[in-house]
């Protein structure tokens, strides 16, 4: 029997597919300028985790890639590496529980960020790493965190996952986590459990290690008061820039953006005084007036005290509009007019979702600048744009973009040398990524870690020796295209 | 001037690139959930079901985000096999707009109407029955293909106001015919009728690919139009409302005449005291935007403020209205021939959320009605359909046949 008749077998022949449309229709990625998934050969829609569990005994028997695809973060695979099935998991969106006494909630892996954001708001909580887009789904952001607004405060999206619901490579359907105590009579309340933390087995793995299927998260309560402000620097205040980046998140504060004028240089209906530079757009949050003040006061005395200017009305407006930022697309196409017309529109990530000492954030920038001007690609109008999301533990996650004529064969070679100087450089000072693995990412994140490469290797042949989830996800590609 | 209505995938190629796959143009669920401060105005809070095709047939490929892929796929590859899966993947869009309601930064519908024109101008088979509408359109001036329109005896041919019946009205709803010119008459208009003169919109070419032909319907129309001594063209179908204000002008420039749909004309109208509903009218209503007089041409309030008009009329709203409005399942006169299983789905599904409403379903769109009243008909629903103009005619006092 075909693998495709048995799988209808299982979940009936509305939600598999192997047209060819449909299959490439699935064939990408979040990664602006980037196709490192590959077209899978089937698709298949499940809406449970025995169902899921069914197809992967199927795809053991058969030696066939399986791999999850959620709606898509703004980063991350999100897709096949090498073919095979690929489970789009959108069905499975239902929104388990929502406690609003122990702040928990449970949703299945296919649910949006922004529904189940808009059922927490309706109980007083909140999920506040809450990332770009609206259709990251909830286990799609933890088994590839991604970008997310409110890091400053609360860190990456994942500390705020207890539990997980997973499909093993066996078929088999475990729950780690506080997942684990989800049908008892207390619930799903706490994340470290007896044991070692096998939550973080499950993350950032691209489904390699098994499939999410339902996740828990611990949430917040919903704070009543907001603030949004804007500071700016010149370019040669850069060092002070950094201690106020610095000096915010040690206050804990809940979010700090971090640009430069390139970013917003593109935007028709935006004018930034002569002397700023970089740009850090704030927001605050507290539970009263009084507490929000004193934030304010924090924020000022940091900002100003290390050189920063206020730009009134700035985030004010960027943060309270509708559409809010989620829609951020919205604010970047069309780009300024003003823009020379053979400018395309097309934009690449060219320092992509670095992590580093926010301490060390001079020396990156000014590399980048160095290496961007050697290869022709800084300035106006053909720049390349950062910006950057300070995280708790004093750490930044920055990308920078580029919109460039990608049909250009000498551009896109300047472009590629600029990124291959700037990764050995960074991979050798200890840098790394937040959200994407190889090929997306460099190898050096392996590399740099070869003992817990070689672990996380060990545990995938032992969980997955058919080597049938995700395939490709723990390999070092530079190795394999030389 | 022609290849101002022409739409090339090169156009959107930028802006597909610049796509993150945020998903917000078809992710189920509310569009927004908040920006910290508050819950989403009320206008944000969109539905949770928004794609006709992608709820219908849940693979991506069948809402924008899959569809975009696809059109840079073709955009790409000159030699892209123009499969039966692809035309299928390509013509279930409803063309309802709301993907690109929802983004403004990439356009989705306009990139699979120039997907659409790509496959036209490659030679690609259509599904039918485009090919054969196409053909009654060019040789019989109507997608029927029938030698004749509903005849208005008494009903003058020319004037400064003509009134556009549309195909659908023309040859299937001859009560609408009668309830547009009646009730004009009524409030003082005295609006001509072409019937075998009139000529299709061109819509459906218009919107399945075949540009072509909807420009050669514009210029037949606005010849035919100009020669009848058109100074106001009142329009009841909300395809030719679209054809007429957004396509030709696109095609001619300006148009030597002023377009206004009946709902529109009739609301301004009740505000000038001219139109007077005499009978009351005790019943509960609910209203369908049709997507092409709703999102794709912005009229939402003047149908309603009809409506509200009729003494005794209570009009409730379905739980997707105005620019959350579902298909009604005639997907621009295209998917829903073309697909009929799929069509019917669609309607079904809205006219079961109709009937959580009203039992009576009234909108403003002579597709939608022959759409919704076929369907109600073959699955037995319990549900009356009407065009507005109907209604206005018995509130009117205005007998119908």
């Amino acid at each position: 029997m075909e693998i495709i008749q048995a799988i209808e077998k299982i979940v009936g022949p509305d939600r598999v597919s192997d047209s060819e449309c449909v299959c490439l229709s699935y064939a990408y990625n979040a990664i602006l300028g980037k196709d490192v998934v590959r077209k899978p050969d089937i698709v298949v829609m499940p809406k449970t985790a025995e169902e899921i569990s069914e197809i992967i005994k199927l795809a053991n028997e058969y030696k066939v890639p399986i791999t999850p695809k959620g709606v898509t973060g703004t980063s991350g695979h999100g897709g096949c590496l090498r073919g095979g099935i690929l489970l789009d998991l959108t069905l499975m969106d239902k929104i388990l529980l929502i406690d609003p006494v122990n702040m928990k909630t449970v949703a299945e892996a296919g649910c949006s960020f922004f529904k189940l954001s808009h059922e927490l708001f309706k109980e007083g909580l909140m999920l506040p790493t809450a990332p770009y887009g609206p259709g990251p789904n909830v286990a799609a952001s933890a088994i590839l965190p991604v970008n997310a607004f409110g890091e400053t405060k609360y860190g990456a999206n994942i500390n705020l996952v207890e539990g997980f619901e997973v499909v093993l490579p066996s078929g088999e359907i475990i729950r780690v986590g506080s997942m684990a105590y989800a049908d008892f009579d207390f619930g799903p309340y706490y994340r470290y459990i007896t044991g070692p933390d096998l939550v973080g087995l499950f993350t950032k793995m691209n489904g390699a290690l098994g499939i999410v299927t339902k996740i828990a998260y611990r949430c917040l309560k919903r704070s009543e008061k907001w603030g949004f402000h804007t500071y700016y620097w010149p370019m040669d205040k850069i060092e002070e820039l950094t201690k106020a980046v610095l000096g915010l998140t040690a206050a804990e504060i809940f979010d700090v953006h971090l640009n430069d004028r390139w970013s917003w240089n593109m935007i028709e209906s935006v004018t930034l005084p002569d002397d700023c530079y970089f740009l850090m757009q704030i927001i605050l949050n507290a539970d009263n007036d009084l507490e929000l003040a004193g934030r304010e006061q924090t924020m000022r005395t940091i900002c100003e005290s290390n050189a920063g200017s206020y730009l009134p009305g700035f985030a004010e407006d960027f943060y309270t509009r509708w559409p809010t930022h989620f829609m951020f697309m919205e604010m970047v196409a069309p780009p300024r007019k003003s823009l020379p017309a053979k400018l395309p529109r097309r934009y690449m990530i060219m320092f992509d979702e670095l992590i580093f000492p926010t301490s060390r954030l001079p020396e990156i920038y000014t590399k980048m600048m160095e290496l961007c001007k050697k290869h022709g690609l800084w300035g106006f109008p053909q720049f390349s744009a950062f910006s950057g999301f300070p995280m708790n533990a004093q750490t930044i996650s920055g990308h920078s973009w580029t919109p460039l004529d990608d049909t250009d064969p000498d551009v896109m070679k300047h472009f590629y040398e600029c990124q291959a100087e700037f990764r050995e450089w960074f991979g050798k000072k200890g840098g790394t990524y937040q959200q994407r693995l190889p090929p997306a990412a460099p190898d050096y994140v392996w590399t740099n870690q070869m003992g817990a490469f070689k672990l996380i290797r060990s545990i995938k042949e032992l969980l997955d020796p058919n080597d049938i989830l995700s395939p490709g996800t723990f390999e070092l590609f530079e190795q394999e295209e030389a | 001037m022609k290849e101002l209505r022409k739409t090339y995938l090169q156009d959107f190629r930028d802006s597909w690139t610049l796509c993150a796959h945020c998903g917000t143009c078809n992710a189920r669920g509310p569009v927004i959930p908040h920006n910290w401060k508050e819950l989403p105005p009320p206008e944000w809070t969109s539905p949770y079901h928004r794609c006709p095709s992608f709820e219908h047939f849940n693979f991506r490929t069948y809402n924008a985000q899959g569809r975009g892929i696809l059109a840079m796929r073709v955009f790409d590859d000159k030699d892209f096999p123009l499969s039966d899966d692809l035309m299928k993947a390509v013509y279930t869009c409803t063309s309802c707009g709301v993907c690109s309601d929802i983004c403004k930064a990439t356009d989705p519908l306009t990139a699979i109407w120039a997907l659409r024109e790509e496959l036209v101008r490659r030679g690609a088979e259509l599904p039918e029955p485009l090919g054969k509408i196409h053909r009654n359109i060019d040789q019989t001036n109507n997608m029927f293909g029938s030698a004749k329109p509903v005849k208005m005896e008494g009903v003058p041919t020319e004037g400064e106001d003509i009134y556009f019946a549309g195909c659908n009205a023309r040859f299937t709803q001859p009560k609408v015919i009668q309830a547009v010119l009646k009730t004009l008459k009524a409030a003082g208009i005295e609006a001509a009728y072409l019937g075998e003169e009139e000529k299709c919109c061109g819509f459906i070419p218009g919107h399945d690919g075949q540009t072509d032909l909807l420009e050669q319907q514009a210029m037949r129309n606005i010849e035919t139009l100009k020669e009848a001594g058109c100074k106001r063209l009142i329009v009841s179908c909300a395809h030719c409302y679209k054809a007429f204000t957004v396509d030709y002008p696109m095609i001619v420039g300006e148009l030597p005449f002023q377009v206004v749909h009946y709902a529109e004309l009739l609301s301004q109208l009740i505000k000038e005291k001219k139109v007077s509903f005499t009978k009351r009218i005790e019943k509960k209503v609910t209203y369908h935007d049709p997507c092409f007089l709703g999102r794709h041409c912005g009229v939402y309030d003047a149908p309603r403020e009809v409506l509200s008009a009729i003494p005794g009329l209570e009009l409730a709203e379905m739980e997707r209205n105005r620019r959350w409005s579902y298909c009604c399942g005639s997907g621009a006169k295209i998917s829903g021939i073309c697909y009929p299983e799929f069509g019917n789905a669609v309607t079904k599904e809205r006219l079961q959320e109709g009937m959580q409403a009203a039992d009576h379903v009234v909108t403003a769109c002579t597709t939608c009605v022959s759409q919704m009243s076929r369907v109600a008909r073959n699955e037995k629903m319990d549900v009356e359909i009407d065009d507005i103009s109907t209604l206005a005619a018995e509130a009117m006092g205005i007998e119908l046949p």
